[in-house]
């Protein structure tokens, strides 16, 4: 049937119908009655386009414009913060100003965090493991003086030191890949936590200190040595210089900077 | 063209069985497993929508908790219904309007098989909670390949019909029809490799995950309703498209924006800040082919009110067409910049979709499906009051969904912009508009139930065997087809 089909207008899809009555009821006859109804169909329709269309095109136009204009400048990949897209605070509710904590929680607070790295050895509960890495909680190294601490820390530690009486021989490889407020945080953390108190605060100025002191020891090589016992003892028993600070000074959380105690109120 | 010679002028009406006939086995197929799969989703979202309001429905129910149960809901909807709905009509309008029978309808039968099953994998992995999370693309990540793969041999025959057909004209659903082939495996491949494949910013794959809803609808479903439509009007009515440049205009401006939408659904996250309100003024300008698609086919059929009414086709497809409408309206309402944001976090983005896959295309798909179905089974439709009761339902249930969720999501969002107010009581402005949904879901349950009751005897081949169309109004005597009569009397009276 469909081999020696030719359309009756090429151009045209197959919308048209012819009627032939015969045939149409032959084909009635052999089941196709639904196919047979179909209409004829001229397609191409060439009434003008309605003046309400043109309108409200317009209309939908004039609104995407606004849309874009309220997006700011097309294809800017570095604006990401909507003006007024997300609404300011009213006053007396919401985000009041910089958050705040005593200092001596901000910087513990800090160096949880940063003691996830020492908590592979030391051991999260800062005891060690009882055989090569020896305990930082009651360890007179951590609670005592603090360059001697701060020494241990920036450059690892080689060959015996005696902690808690008794000898350990295992060697700490340096830790400095720490800032001033990193390295201030992560002391105070040790010396407050694990059973330690000693209840002071090591400041980020008393860091920076102790990271000068690491410049002058490494003496423009790349990595320092990694101190001994002896040296220590020998050179580094004394606290880090810088200005002591009240550990329950309120400090701003993101800047670490004493705030007024009017802002303090929690 | 009465002056052509008679042998060419009735070539047509024998083509056409035959065409129908070498297509008969997938589009039945295709056309009920949809609705088969209608069903499961419209359950699913039963279910979905009252665990909005009353969490303790079901609630024992593992493999049935909200994340679960709306997320099946949806790509069942979408999956299983919608786009084996899409596949049935384009594979048998292609065939139609290329005048070329279907040569591979065996590979079309075991890919549509290959599809269901994938859906269904892809459901089960969804309740038994191995989804991926990604709105609209849940089912596992193995499951879009194979998706994707059978979707390419469903339609490799519809695209060489067009490729061989005679003479150079191509009618308007042909553009649309063609559109979607090629729109569907562009966006779903690309959506899909960006977020399961390759390692991109998760906070950009939810920007590419907004945007494939968004294209999948416009691309997609819109030019596949939009193509049925536009053949189905001229073809019932007997009048040609009322203007045949305004319907070309619509195709290219669909073309031109489809791609853009999307994006608007971040508006405010830290992403380039044009991409939302390129999204959102592109769902906006969906306004221009949205009302030139509507106005250009329902001037076709005006004046034909008796057959309106009659016709179940164009009943469906007027209702269809309608919703394309109310889509492109609300597209515009909810992206202004200043309503963005009551729609982007509430019940009115879900009301957008489903106005979108039910009120819109799926009235299109039935239409469609009305009109095909006689001719591909040769039987009859059973009974009028099957169609009424699906017609009605279905509007009545589709109107109120979208008022529920529309209005009851604006209300929603705007609960939410008071911040300092508990979050519960946003959710608890969205209660009463949560019933209206669950209650309206069940309308349209009821009204698909008998849809698919009534195609499953068509399927079954027991249609009614008469040279007069299932029409709404009463048949009477008076018919200018003479008495109703049945074919087995003619013959039994010829012979």
């Amino acid at each position: 049937m469909a081999d020696s089909y030719k359309p009756v207008d090429p151009d045209r899809p197959d919308l048209d119908e012819g009627t032939n009555v015969v045939r149409a009821h032959a084909a009635v006859l052999a089941d196709n009655a639904a196919v047979v109804r179909e209409r004829r169909v001229r397609e191409n329709g060439l009434e003008p386009v309605s003046l309400w269309v043109i309108v409200s095109s317009a209309f939908a136009l004039l609104v995407a414009g606004a849309v874009l204009n309220a997006g700011g400048a097309l294809f800017s990949y570095g604006e990401y913060k909507v003006d007024g897209y997300v609404q300011a605070a009213a006053p007396g509710g919401g985000d009041e100003g910089p958050y705040t904590a005593p200092m001596i929680d901000a910087l513990s607070k800090n160096g949880a965090k940063i003691y996830a790295k020492c908590a592979g050895c030391h051991g999260p509960d800062g005891m060690g493991d009882g055989a090569q890495f020896p305990p930082l909680g009651g360890s007179e190294w951590v609670t005592g003086d603090t360059q001697r601490l701060a020494m241990i820390i920036m450059n690892g530690v080689q060959g015996e030191i005696s902690v808690k009486g008794r000898t350990w021989n295992g060697n700490m490889p340096s830790q400095m890949v720490l800032n001033d407020v990193e390295l201030a945080s992560v002391m105070t953390y040790l010396r407050n936590n694990f059973g330690n108190s000693t209840g002071d605060i090591v400041t980020p100025e008393m860091a920076g200190a102790a990271l000068e002191l690491y410049k002058e020891r490494a003496d423009g090589a790349a990595v320092a040595p990694q101190v001994t016992e002896a040296e220590l003892n020998a050179d580094h028993g004394k606290m880090l210089s810088g200005e002591v600070i009240d550990p329950a000074t309120i400090v701003d959380l993101e800047t670490l900077q004493p705030v007024e105690a009017a802002g303090a109120a929690e | 063209m009465a002056t052509d010679s008679d042998s060419i002028q009735h070539a047509d009406p024998d083509l056409r069985p035959a065409i129908d006939r070498s297509l008969r086995h997938p589009v039945m197929f295709f056309f009920t497993s949809a609705a088969a799969w209608l069903a499961v989703a419209l359950v699913l979202g039963i279910i979905a929508s009252a665990k909005s309001h009353a969490p303790e429905f079901m609630g024992n129910i593992g493999w049935l908790l909200y994340g679960k149960s709306q997320a099946a809901h949806l790509n069942t909807l979408v999956y299983g219904w919608g786009c084996q709905a899409a596949f049935g009509i384009i594979i048998w309008l292609m065939a139609r309007l290329s005048r070329k029978e279907c040569r591979n309808p065996g590979t079309i039968l075991v890919a549509g098989h290959v599809w269901n099953f994938a859906v269904l994998f892809g459901v089960i992995g969804i309740l038994s909670g191995q989804g991926t999370g990604v709105p609209w693309m849940e089912f596992p990540s193995a499951v879009w390949p194979v998706l994707l793969i059978s979707y390419v041999f469903i339609m490799v025959g519809s695209v060489v019909q067009f490729r061989c057909k005679e003479g150079g004209h191509t009618y308007i659903s042909q553009w649309y029809l063609l559109g979607a082939i090629v729109w569907f495996p562009w966006v779903y491949a690309t959506s899909n490799l960006l977020i399961f494949t390759f390692d991109g910013h998760p906070l950009m794959d939810a920007a590419i995950n907004s945007w494939f809803k968004s294209t999948f609808i416009l691309l997609f479903f819109v030019p596949v309703g939009v193509g049925a439509a536009y053949y189905l009007a001229p073809k019932v009515t007997g009048r040609p498209v009322h203007s045949y440049s305004l319907a070309q205009m619509g195709f290219w401006a669909l073309a031109v924006i489809g791609p853009w939408t999307g994006m608007q659904k971040l508006t405010g996250a830290p992403i380039p800040q044009f991409l939302p309100y390129v999204g959102a003024a592109a769902t906006v300008l969906f306004f221009i082919p949205a009302v030139t698609v509507a106005v250009n086919i329902l001037k076709t059929v005006s004046g034909h009110n008796t057959t309106i009414s009659a016709s179940p086709t164009l009943r469906f497809m007027i209702a269809g067409i309608i919703g394309l409408l109310v889509l492109g309206s609300i597209g515009v309402c909810l992206n202004f910049p200043s309503s963005i944001k009551y729609a982007q976090f509430s019940f009115a983005g879900y009301g957008y979709e489903i106005l979108a896959m039910y009120g819109f295309f799926s009235m299109c798909a039935f239409a469609t499906m009305y009109f095909v179905v006689p001719r591909i089974t040769r039987r009859e439709w059973l009974s009028r009051r099957f169609i009424r009761w699906h017609f009605y339902l279905s509007i009545y249930g589709m109107s109120t969904i979208v008022i529920c969720t529309i209005g009851g999501g604006l209300l929603q969002g705007a609960a939410q912009e008071y911040w300092n107010m508990p979050w519960s009581d946003a959710a608890t402005r969205g209660y009463a508009y949560g019933w209206g949904t669950t209650v309206s879901w069940l309308f349209i349950l009821f009204a698909n139930i008998f849809f698919l009751l009534h195609l499953l005897l068509m399927w079954a081949r027991l249609g009614r065997r008469s040279q007069h169309p299932t029409l709404l109004s009463k048949h009477t005597s008076e018919s200018p087809h003479g008495p109703e009569g049945d074919i087995d009397e003619i013959q039994a009276a010829n012979a």
